[in-house]
């Protein structure tokens, strides 16, 4: 290499453009799979929304928000909120917290920490349908958590079966699946805070809780925040377990609205309608990101 | 433990009961967290007319089977659920394969050249990364369906090659790849494509093998969209199947259980061969 100098583009338009061109090649097919696979069926989703397909004549007419002011009024669309809101608001806080307390349990180092980790991180690879029908057998009347609650004392309980319980026995298995999840990205953030940060904070002589309250928390806020954030989107779609246990049921207790949206699409039958939900619940979880993003960004300026 | 008149003795116990806690509390979830696997495990190797048996009396017995046999397996791989294990393995490995060579030309693109239009193609990747994929999947599914890709391979494939998670773990390695390299090789004469190829993708192992774990567990864990678009017995997903046969009037809990191995075995043994990429990668993406 010798001191030419390191750009001189005679034309740089020319080269600019035929950049344009290459990167083009380089970009079209995943261009074209996310705006086939993801964007499109986005837009059909508000385009069907606004449609309504009739049974009795086969017509199909637009009808602008019908659909949605439908689905205002609709009980069980309110009642499905409903649920799902309970859902949200027991099941992320509760993985967080756990997730963070076995971050930071299993993210110092000490003898065989690797394999503790790996115990707990195992049910990630656990397919959403799988656990659903393993916690399922778990759950039965006569299955083995009724038989240690047994040997306890306890006695019997009807877990999926209980319109009390069903939504809490579905909060219990799917964080059996996640909280491994999200403690791998909280140990990454708990790694990624200098030594010299608790180092300075024992010189000034604080207890362990005053460091994790005063040193851990306030360098953990970012990767706490997306954690919650992604555990959120991901809890409010909630499908497998629901249609493999319960189908929404007993009496509506485990109702989500990711079931109740494939439920009129295709045991109801109406396509359109169960489109304005699809669109409902996106928004809606758009919206709680937005709001949850906020408030952490508002907590670190503080 | 508060000894206020003896303290001098209490201490040093109260010390070393306290640095085990940490181990004795790891031992404690770790084992909570594996004994369904485990009994599932143990069941699966049970004959099964005896899976659920003997659950009134917990003991060592329920998670160690004395009488193990692979008698549950060879009946499972017998009916459709090897065909079904097969097409979940396909499907993956392909959409490992072509949802790598796409991500990473697109990651390529965005952190090499500069071009007009760059703010829209990441503003189009980020939108595409924001919309919760089952959220789509039954307009999706519609679109599928007058396209007669329903009950395909390709039906079950195309949606996970398409990812932009993928695309921006990549791009992040892809940057770091210093410039000087990129020109000296195009002063020596080499396409575009050579340098992605002899340059980029030999040096982005690490990144590479994070973004196709990410495809991989995409595709793996996928129920919903292999529900709505691969009805079909001999396109079924490993999942779809194992729904079937816990549906059932009489439920074979054995094959069950042993299906259930099967399904979390082979992403298990991925994951835990590469979970050193994996925590790469998922540090990586939004946190930093």
């Amino acid at each position: 290499m010798t001191t030419s100098p390191p750009r001189t583009p005679p034309r740089p338009a020319r080269r600019r453009a035929s950049q344009g061109r290459t990167a083009l090649y380089f970009l079209a097919p995943a261009l074209l799979a996310l705006v086939v696979l993801r964007l499109l069926p986005a837009a059909m989703a508000l385009v069907s929304s606004a449609r309504h397909h009739s049974l009795v004549d086969g017509t199909t007419t637009f009808v602008g928000l019908g659909n949605y002011t439908d689905l205002l009024s609709d009980s069980q669309f309110w009642q499905s909120v409903r649920v799902t809101l309970l859902f949200s608001l027991v099941i992320n806080p509760l993985q967080v917290l756990i997730a963070l307390g076995l971050a930071v349990l299993l993210g110092r180092r000490f003898a065989g920490v690797r394999f503790w980790r790996s115990l707990v991180f195992a049910p990630i690879a656990v397919p959403p349908a799988v656990s659903a029908v393993i916690w399922g057998i778990l759950y039965r009347p006569e299955g083995p958590l009724n038989a240690i609650l047994g040997a306890l004392g306890i006695p019997p309980q009807p877990f999926l079966t209980s319109s009390e319980q069903a939504l809490f026995a579905l909060i219990v298995l799917m964080s059996w699946v996640g909280v491994g999840y999200w403690m791998m990205f909280l140990i990454a953030g708990l790694q990624d805070i200098p030594q010299e940060c608790y180092d300075a904070a024992a010189v000034d002589g604080a207890s362990a809780w005053q460091r994790f309250f005063h040193v851990t928390l306030p360098l953990l806020r970012r990767p706490l925040a997306f954690v919650l954030v992604a555990d959120t989107v991901a809890n409010f779609l909630v499908f497998a377990p629901v249609q493999l246990l319960t189908r929404g049921g007993p009496d509506g207790s485990t109702n989500l609205m990711m079931y109740d949206v494939f439920r009129r699409a295709y045991s109801v039958g109406d396509i359109n309608f169960a489109q304005a939900e699809v669109v409902v619940l996106v928004a809606i979880t758009l919206a709680v990101v937005v709001v949850q993003f906020r408030m952490m960004q508002g907590k670190g300026e503080e | 433990m508060k000894t206020t008149n003896a303290p001098v003795p209490s201490t040093p116990r109260r010390l070393s009961a306290l640095r085990h806690m940490p181990l004795v509390t790891a031992v404690v979830m770790g084992v909570l967290f594996a004994l369904p696997l485990l009994w599932v495990l143990a069941g699966s190797l049970r004959p099964g007319d005896k899976v659920l048996a003997g659950l009134d009396r917990v003991s060592w017995h329920s998670l160690i089977p004395t009488d193990a046999t692979l008698h549950n397996y060879v009946t499972l791989f017998r009916g459709d659920f090897g065909r079904a294990v097969l097409n979940s393995i396909g499907v993956a490995v392909a959409t490992v394969l072509l949802g790598l060579v796409l991500s990473a030309m697109a990651a390529f693109a965005l952190s090499v050249f500069r071009f007009r239009g760059r703010g829209l193609v990441f503003a189009v990747i980020l939108l595409s990364f924001m919309i919760p994929f089952d959220a789509i999947a039954i307009p999706l599914s519609d679109i599928f369906r007058d396209w007669g890709l329903q009950n395909t391979y390709a039906g079950l494939i195309l949606p996970g090659i398409g990812n932009g998670l993928a695309i921006f773990l990549l791009r992040q390695f892809f940057l770091a790849i210093p410039r000087e390299l990129v020109e000296a090789a195009r002063m020596d004469g080499l396409s575009w494509w050579g340098v992605f190829t002899k340059i980029y993708v030999p040096l982005s192992r690490p990144a590479l093998i994070g973004a196709g774990l990410t495809l991989f567990t995409f595709q793996w864990q996928s129920y919903m969209w292999p529900l709505l678009v691969g009805t079909e017995p001999d396109k079924q997903l490993g999942p779809i199947a194992l729904g079937t046969l816990q549906g059932q009037m009489v439920v074979d809990y054995g094959q069950v259980f042993a299906a259930a191995v099967v399904l979390t075995v082979i992403p298990l043994l991925v994951l835990l061969r590469l979970q050193r990429y994996f925590t790469q990668s998922i540090a990586g993406s939004g946190l930093k």
